[in-house]
């Protein structure tokens, strides 16, 4: 039986892997160039562009979407390009490195430690609101991402460490679900092109959007339930109905997985693994599935389950990594400025989980899914709009839409990091308390 | 498994030290900032780079965030689960 899980898992990587190199991984679309403008002719509406990988400069058009008097010459930028009738226009220009001054500085660090907080207490968290406040600093998109992705996984390394140290870490489930999920990200994004084929870029962000509020609002639901139940009686986790019917499953191969103190068929947990992935290469943040997942289909603790959380996350974010890099996409400024913080953050979270109970991690991961579901819900009225589905929506309502729908993630990160703070520093006071007693007793 | 005593000594030294080196860490690669930016975003190849760069950070810097949490009297509860 060992043999044949064994088999079934090498079986697995390797199908895994093969699909991911032949997918190209995660990595960016491949309609963008990098580059310096050498000289504008603003009445032919062209540019001289020297590309960063190419020895000779071309002659770019300017689609009508630029402004040339905006683009500075011999400052490196990132040039999204679209094909049209008349052949290949420059449809956006953004200035690939911003100057950092000392109020973004502090914005990154800041965000950086509580999202590193958020990781090590609840196993992952911080990207989701990582990405748009670099965004919103200036950052383009894809740099973004890219920063952000590079700076997840030496944060989930160090998480991993520590509470592999602390004994909450099943290495085996960990890896099992990495991998499968690896597998699941390829699905995910052939879904994704499928649906960009066929209704475009609104359609696919409305797609996007509608799976994201549905899966975080039921899932994050469904946690908060379980959390408030368990507080109410400040008990700890119960093995959830499903996961001890599902561990009846008697399917060979069957996985024993030791620190989640879990002896289930891989029926289970490669499939968990698989959408896991295919949602994270939906709606960006697998950990929030992965997680409860692991909780209520597998069996797994709060503790153990988010504890292994940072192993996958570890995995995926390296691999994601290197696929952002090959593109030479990563600004590795914005990434050190948030490890600065976040390398701290990610360890106080991780200590902070041996002072409190399981629906503590339950309570903060179900308020950051719910709050978050809010952010992403603003969202959807505009491209509702934009597919022409309702009324285009006036300057005034768009400009609230997108202040609800970013303040909503600096609540979500302010919220978790005031339980996350609060329930550590209640149990530490706790334990200190019951070490003196027992002190007392002693003497 | 951690061992952990109560009467475990701070890790000051090692909390200057680490500190030390990862600032200088910083400061070198703040300091030749354009040169990084250009070099570290060629892609292909060049993609070591970056990763080596966290991995380094993640190491130095990681290991200042843990000597500077116990100094400061901050140190996981004995572990509850075997």
């Amino acid at each position: 039986m060992r043999f044949l899980s064994a088999l079934v898992l090498t079986l697995f990587l390797f199908l895994s892997l093969a699909t991911a190199a032949f997918a190209g991984g995660g990595g960016p679309s491949k309609n963008f160039t990098k580059g310096v403008f050498i000289e504008i002719d603003r009445t032919a509406g062209t540019a001289v562009f020297q590309a960063s990988d190419s020895e000779v400069s071309t002659t770019l058009k300017l689609g009508k979407e630029v402004d040339a008097d905006n683009i500075s010459l011999d400052e490196k930028v990132m040039v999204t390009l679209q094909e049209k009738e008349d052949g290949q226009y420059a449809v956006k220009v953004e200035t690939m490195f911003l100057d950092l001054s000392m109020s973004k500085f502090i914005t990154l660090m800041v965000v950086g430690l509580v999202g590193g907080m958020l990781s090590g207490f609840i196993g992952s968290g911080g990207a989701f609101v990582l990405t748009p406040s670099m965004m919103s600093l200036g950052v383009p998109g894809a740099i973004a991402v890219a920063s952000n992705m590079c700076h997840k996984f030496p944060k989930a390394l160090v998480g991993t460490y520590k509470r592999f140290k602390y004994g909450q870490v099943d290495i085996k489930l960990g890896l099992v679900m990495a991998f499968s999920a690896i597998f699941g990200v390829q699905i995910g994004i052939m879904i994704q092109k499928a649906i960009l084929n066929a209704w475009g870029n609104a359609g696919s962000n409305l797609y996007v959007s509608v799976v994201f509020v549905i899966v975080l609002v039921v899932v994050g639901g469904y946690v908060l339930r379980d959390a408030v139940r368990l507080a109410k009686h400040d008990a700890d986790d119960k093995t959830s109905p499903l996961a001890l019917k599902l561990q009846q499953l008697n399917i060979p191969p069957m996985m024993h997985f030791k620190t989640a103190g879990v002896r289930i068929s891989a029926w289970v947990t490669l499939p968990l693994g698989l959408a896991t992935g295919m949602l994270a290469a939906t709606i960006a943040v697998g950990g929030f599935i992965g997680v409860p997942g692991m909780i209520y289909v597998v069996g797994a603790s709060a503790v153990v389950a988010s504890a292994t959380e940072l192993l996958i996350a570890f995995v995926m974010g390296t691999w994601g990594s290197i696929q952002w890099g090959l593109s030479g996409l990563i600004d590795i400024r914005l990434t050190l400025l948030i490890l600065s913080t976040s390398l701290i953050g990610v360890q106080l979270g991780a200590l902070g989980t041996t002072y409190v109970k399981d629906y503590a991690i339950k309570l903060v991961m179900a308020a950051v899914m719910l709050i978050v579901a809010i952010s992403r819900g603003a969202k959807i009225p505009g491209y509702l709009a934009d597919l022409g589905l309702i009324e285009p929506l006036g300057a005034a309502m768009d400009s609230v839409l997108n202040f609800v729908s970013f303040w909503a993630l600096v609540a979500a990160l302010g919220t978790a990091g005031v339980i996350i703070t609060a329930s550590m520093t209640i149990g530490m006071m706790k334990a200190r308390k019951e070490e003196k007693a027992l002190a007392a007793e002693e003497a | 498994m951690a061992t952990t005593s109560v009467t475990k000594k701070k890790p000051y030294l090692q909390t200057v030290l680490f500190g030390i080196l990862s600032l200088a860490s910083y400061i070198a690669l703040f300091a030749h900032e354009e040169w990084v930016t250009d070099t570290f975003t060629r892609g292909g190849y060049y993609v070591v780079y970056p990763m080596v760069t966290a991995f380094w950070f993640s190491f130095i810097h990681g290991a200042f965030g843990s000597n500077l949490l116990s100094t400061l009297g901050l140190e996981a509860k004995v572990a509850k689960k075997k």
